[in-house]
């Protein structure tokens, strides 16, 4: 690995990172399971056609699955009006986020070098997704609960030894995006 | 600030004809880097860096903050753009206390 790493700013307007093979395929890798877990819920039969074609959904409660429950979650501390909110806006909003991902993964399987060079508008859609990322393996890490030090020991053998630490290099890199957009 | 008669009045009438206004709440989330939370919220509100700063600083030291006020439309449109940024925030009537 070289030293040289995370986003550089390039001119005013460029945005630029190397990534190895290796890293390259663990981002795409989670990209992909994330574009998955955003895809529209399995509904029962009862969806009205007319009102899918416009993003609107039958399902308005809060999902079951705890990442996209923090993905997609409530707009108001009332379980009423955010029903009704979320008949009228999930979808779209699972097409935003999915949205943010592909434009990752365009960017990450178009560069035969490993050389990323984002625009602003890239770059936003970056962190968008870059986030939702950490947002699911946060949830996993159960980082509500246990403190980074806690993390940190954990044990070799332990499975989540390996989320975190991609966890924190992906917090790395997103802070580096965020370094190289905000300093003017 | 001493209220005046007017001020109250107009409060009261803005109550009853539905005009009170909303607001749009970030809350504190362990996983969002602060600086983030500050990029967002000058990228979706056009804020300067340092009121940007001051209301990541309050929501991340008090849990909560209110980022921006209007309309039950014009926050919940706000609401969904956070969302999008996995921003944990939701909106409700300036009224209901904070």
């Amino acid at each position: 690995m070289s030293i040289e790493k995370g986003f550089k700013r390039h001119g005013s307007h460029s945005y630029v990172a190397h990534f190895d093979e290796s890293e390259k395929e663990v981002l795409l890798n989670l990209i992909e399971q994330l574009i998955e877990l955003l895809a529209e819920r399995v509904d029962h039969g009862h969806e009205d056609p007319l009102a899918a074609m416009v993003g609107i959904t039958s399902h308005d409660s809060l999902p079951d699955d705890e990442v996209l429950r923090r993905l997609l979650p409530n707009a108001y501390a009332d379980e009423v009006q955010s029903s009704e909110f979320r008949r009228y806006t999930e979808s779209t909003l699972r097409g935003k986020k999915q949205a943010h991902a592909m434009s990752m993964r365009m960017h990450l399987k178009s560069s035969d070098d490993g050389i990323v060079d984002l625009d602003h508008d890239n770059a936003n859609a970056w962190l968008g997704a870059l986030n939702d990322i950490r947002l699911a393996l946060g949830v996993r890490l159960k980082v509500e609960q246990n403190s980074s030090e806690q993390l940190e020991l954990l044990p070799p053998d332990d499975p989540m030894r390996g989320v975190y630490a991609v966890y924190t290099w992906l917090g790395w890199m997103q802070e580096s995006l965020l370094d190289a957009l905000m300093d003017e | 600030m001493v209220k005046t008669a007017t001020n109250i009045e107009e409060e009261i009438a803005a109550i009853f004809s539905g005009n009170t206004p909303w607001v749009t709440i970030v809350w504190d989330d362990p996983v969002n880097l602060m600086t983030y939370v500050t990029y967002v919220l000058m990228e979706l509100f056009g804020y300067s860096r340092e009121k940007a700063h001051e209301l990541m600083m309050k929501v991340h030291t008090e849990g909560k903050a209110v980022v921006s006020t209007g309309t039950r439309e014009e926050m919940e449109h706000d609401v969904a753009r956070l969302h999008e940024y996995g921003l944990w925030a939701t909106l409700q009537r300036g009224d209901e206390g904070l």
